[in-house]
């Protein structure tokens, strides 16, 4: 039921505006490789070519060069209309002249999909999927009389009713409000385990990403910078971008001392020494960023260690279940740090010692 | 100190004791005061004058005010008038049905195939050209084309495809039709342009998306959305062809006079001004429920996006 979507060397050039530039790549050697039933999220902020990505696999834009592979048969050139993929769109693109029900079972009454289901079995059909996506009381609406997020929740009945193959998500939840987009990924989440059908969710909100996502894909500039679960992406990202864009973190600057006991030894221009993992092979010497996640940095009693960080406290900012600190470094840089809100408050201009564990420090060489 | 009295005192003087509300219905009615005037002026007492004089009669080219519905009666008893008032509706009705159907898929390129600015606004002068030259013009135009010598009898001739000119081509009800379509076509473009303008173009994707074939989102998507347009421009064109009385003479038999033609004959020729108004009020009356049933028509079509 489900099916895997590859993409090989996808790409996606811009019309030329004169006639000898070189056009910019909205897409550029895009490979995914996405298995049957799996959630994968394309991330990052605009431009970076996912919605394009998704909508060459929609068949909605055709691909200046490259193939789209579904389970393994190439639909590069395949109509949209022909292929057992659905999309959510992020204005929901209800028809405004149908109500819910008709909107809903849009899909099932086209002449392609009427041998699939007989006329008794639409109208079964549509009152479950409204069911499902809680809507049963709103058939006889029209699109106009419907909150954002009812409006999303029948744009994503009229998406599953025929089940098919695969969902794509443009964005889907960017119009809602915080509490709605909350609930919205919980029930994403709910209906992807239902159904087992294969979800391509495109978006620049990493918490939507981190939190629904079986892999992430983070994007830049038309290109993948790394694709893996949210746990690889969060915890060790390939390069600066990827570990700023996941996030709130601090990356320092520092020099490579050498391996010591499994982890790799840097000394930061603040002057500290700091155990970490590496992203990438790296020999003595090499300037690196040091990458330090704000609510991995914990205080400790007064300067106990002294291959800890020294700091002061410049600005503390209440931000609900958290205080967040900001510090200067003896050198000048500053760090952020996340801390609950439970424990004792430091002061302004404080002189504090800080420890992170060398599996949180990410030593990064691009 | 002072100012806040003083303030207050002004306001006394402007409107003392008068709620927000109540000012904001003053300054309304001042505004609508100059259209309002116009329109009485204007619209309301000619009205009102050409109902007086079709309920009068004339006496020895004197005209006898009255309250009768004898004019009425004529109109619907006496030929040809009731028979050519159809006939009009007629030609109206085909003015607005052609100019519709030529008028669609044109407009239909236009917003949903044309994607650059520059295209459709070269389309846009394409369709309003037409219009800077003269209306008397673009009539003789279609004479010298259809005529027995014109365009198309001679090029048909020279091809050997006809052996003596076509005489339906001109002086006809064909060629009265043909010429209101073709002048007023513009406005049904322009009209149903601007509401397919305003479909989505998610909505189309989202159709494709769903497994719609290029008819099934016609059928399906876009001609419900354009039908408000549709309406629109049916109206327009309807009430052009109808009430147009130039074409008539110049392209059309002498079968082919329109109602507006015999208006003008009672007026100026045979003097009969009660007849000509009672003639006048019949059809702004029939205008009046064409419109009633337009606007509902078009409220009921018309759609949120």
């Amino acid at each position: 039921m489900a099916s895997s979507i590859d993409t090989q060397d996808l790409v996606k050039a811009y019309p030329r505006r004169h006639r000898h530039e070189t056009p910019p790549l909205a897409a550029d050697h895009i490979n995914l490789s996405i298995r049957a039933g799996e959630f994968v999220s394309l991330l990052g902020s605009s431009g970076c070519g996912k919605t394009t990505t998704l909508r060459m696999i929609a068949g909605l834009e055709t691909p200046t060069s490259g193939r789209i592979l579904e389970d393994a048969r190439d639909i590069t050139d395949t109509a949209p209309e022909e292929r057992d993929m659905r999309m959510v769109f992020q204005d929901y693109a209800l028809f405004p002249n149908l109500t819910v029900a008709q909107n809903v079972a849009f899909g099932l009454t086209l002449r392609r999909a009427r041998r699939r289901f007989p006329g008794s079995e639409v109208k079964r059909r549509v009152g479950q999927f409204l069911e499902i996506v809680r809507m049963e009381g709103f058939a006889d609406r029209k699109p106009h009389q419907l909150s954002g997020g009812q409006r999303q929740r029948v744009a994503l009945a009229r998406a599953l009713v025929t089940e098919p193959a695969v969902v794509l998500f443009d964005e889907p939840l960017g119009a809602l409000d915080a509490g709605l987009r909350r609930d919205m990924q919980f029930e994403l989440k709910r209906l992807h385990s239902e159904f087992g059908t294969t979800f391509i969710y495109v978006t620049h909100d990493q918490e939507e990403a981190l939190g629904m996502s079986d892999r992430i894909a983070v994007m830049r500039a038309g290109r993948v910078e790394q694709i893996g679960t949210p746990e690889e992406v969060y915890n060790a990202p390939v390069n600066r971008y990827v570990g700023a864009f996941m996030g709130k973190t601090n990356i320092l600057t520092g020099s490579v001392l050498g391996p010591q006991k499994g982890h790799l030894q840097v000394r930061l221009a603040s002057g500290a020494d700091l155990a970490g993992t590496a992203a990438a092979a790296v020999s003595p010497g090499a300037e690196v960023g040091v990458m330090v996640r704000a609510d991995r940095l914990a205080p400790v009693p007064d300067s106990a260690a002294d291959s800890a960080l020294q700091a002061k406290v410049r600005e503390r900012l209440f931000v609900g279940a958290q205080i967040e600190y900001l510090l200067a470094l003896p050198n000048g840089e500053s760090l952020v740090m996340n801390r609950p809100a439970g424990e004792p408050l430091l002061e302004t201009g404080q002189q504090v010692a800080l420890t992170i564990g060398p599996a949180d420090v990410r030593i990064l060489t691009s | 100190m002072t100012a806040v009295p003083e303030r207050a005192a002004a306001s006394r003087r402007r409107g003392a004791g008068l709620s927000a509300q109540a000012r904001d219905r003053r300054r309304l009615t001042l505004w609508l005061l100059p259209p309002a005037l116009w329109f009485f002026v204007f619209m309301i007492i000619p009205y009102l004058i050409m109902l007086h004089y079709s309920l009068g009669r004339m006496d020895d080219l004197r005209f006898i005010p009255d309250i009768s519905l004898g004019n009425f009666v004529k109109i619907f008893t006496v030929e040809p008038y009731a028979s050519v008032i159809l006939q009009s509706a007629q030609n109206g009705l085909m003015t607005a049905v052609f100019s519709t159907l030529l008028a669609y898929p044109v407009a239909l390129v236009m917003a949903l195939h044309m994607k650059s600015e520059r295209a459709r606004f070269f389309m846009h002068i394409l369709i309003i050209l037409p219009w800077w030259a003269s209306y008397l013009v673009k009539v003789y135009a279609w004479r010298t084309i259809l005529g027995s010598s014109g365009l198309v009898n001679s090029g048909l001739l020279s091809l050997g495809a006809i052996s003596e000119p076509l005489e339906f081509l001109l002086y006809s009800r064909f060629s009265v039709v043909l010429t209101l379509t073709y002048i007023f076509t513009p406005f049904a473009i322009l009209s149903i342009y601007a509401q397919l303008e305003r479909i989505p173009t998610s909505l189309i994707e989202a159709a494709r998306n769903l497994g719609a074939s290029d008819w099934e989102i016609f059928r399906r998507v876009i001609l419900p959305m354009s039908l408000p347009g549709v309406l629109a421009g049916g109206v327009i064109t309807f009430s052009l062809g109808f009430g147009d009385f130039v074409a008539p003479v110049l392209v059309g038999g002498p079968e082919d006079l329109m109602i507006n033609n015999i208006v003008i004959n009672l007026l100026g020729v045979s003097l009969d001004r009660p007849l000509g108004s009672a003639i006048g009020v019949v059809i702004v009356a029939l205008a009046a429920v064409l419109l009633t049933v337009a606007n509902w028509a078009e409220r009921r079509t018309q759609v949120r996006v």
